[in-house]
């Protein structure tokens, strides 16, 4: 049975509880005024407030992991370790664009050793292609 | 406690940083995993899924004080995500009943911790997800409802819903017992 004390009735207090049980301040109205006078909505109030202490001291609380389940998370670490030092597309893209903002930046000098060593390695591929192909005709001809 | 230097190792790609993150945290990932899904084999996917998620997303990740917060968020969003493929999120966005009124009754002072727990498996999944988040790990209305795809107000009225729920089955030994 519904019982008034004051304006709110015990059903419409205890409507409100499961939220009012949290901890923070609350401003003086209605709702205290009636529970200060009701003896029942007060302790349903402590209940609700012994409830959600006891949900997150739960937290402290943990479940026991099966066995192997701490090895199988190591492996996923290891695994995710290695990925991370073996670059990918993206950072190789980001390397390639710092390497152009470099040589932009440091203007013609880096250019010119970057010529220099493009055409030394260029003309060293040439006397090697030249170098092959005498040989290869020297040893035709001794077959012969 | 997870150390600001250990996930700064750990984004350097450090091997031995991301082993001792899972030995630090493996007991809490797996118990949130466990209590979310209420499965011990789905727990461990889920929680090998949000280590992935974790050692990917630590990159980007620079609020070191809200490590745990993350962790959590990353742990549910594993676990919705793993009902989701199997067919069973559904049960996460369907209506739940209606409670029975609360009996007058005045609770113990402590509420016992099996009794607590056995109490939670026996709600529907959307308040049990809901209180979980809310009251056992401190994730607000806002947060558990971006990872339920669901609006802050729902999450409240779930939550309502829990814990009067939560409140009768502790006052009811007797009717829970039989259920069990």
């Amino acid at each position: 049975m519904s019982r008034t004390r004051g304006r709110i009735s015990c059903d419409a207090v205890r409507e409100l509880l499961p939220e009012y049980a949290e901890p923070g301040p609350r401003p003086a109205g209605a709702v205290e005024v009636h529970l200060a006078a009701c003896v029942g909505c007060s302790a349903e109030l402590q209940a609700y407030r012994s409830l959600l202490s006891s949900l997150a001291d739960l937290r402290g609380v943990e479940v026991e992991a099966p066995d192997g389940f701490l090895e199988a998370s190591l492996r996923t670490a290891r695994s995710a370790a290695l990925r991370g030092r073996i670059p990918g597309r993206t950072e190789l893209l980001a390397a390639s664009a710092r390497a152009s903002d470099a040589i932009r930046r440091h203007g013609t000098g880096v250019r010119y050793v970057a010529a220099t060593v493009g055409g030394a390695a260029a003309g060293a591929t040439a006397i090697a292609i030249v170098w092959w192909s005498l040989a290869r005709r020297a040893v035709s001809a001794d077959a012969v | 406690m997870v150390s600001a230097e250990l996930l700064a190792a750990c984004r350097r790609g450090d091997r031995r940083a991301f082993e001792e993150l899972v030995e630090i945290t493996h007991r809490r990932v797996y118990s949130l995993a466990f209590r979310l899904t209420g499965d011990r084999t789905e727990a461990e996917d889920v929680s090998q899924e949000a280590y992935l998620r974790m050692f990917r997303g630590l990159a980007g990740f620079r609020e070191e004080a809200q490590f745990e917060t993350w962790m959590h968020r990353i742990v549910t969003n594993c676990a919705i995500s793993m009902r989701k493929r199997r067919g069973r999120f559904g049960d996460l966005l369907a209506e739940e009943p209606e409670d029975v009124p609360v009996p007058d009754s005045t609770a113990p002072a402590l509420v016992e911790r099996d009794s607590l727990s056995r109490a939670l498996a026996l709600l529907p999944e959307g308040q049990r997800i809901a209180v979980l988040l809310k009251d056992v790990y401190g994730l607000s209305c806002k947060e558990i409802g971006e990872e339920l795809g669901v609006g802050e107000g729902a999450v409240k009225v779930r939550l309502h819903r829990a814990r009067k729920r939560l409140r009768e089955l502790l006052d009811e030994p007797d009717a829970r017992a039989h259920q069990l």
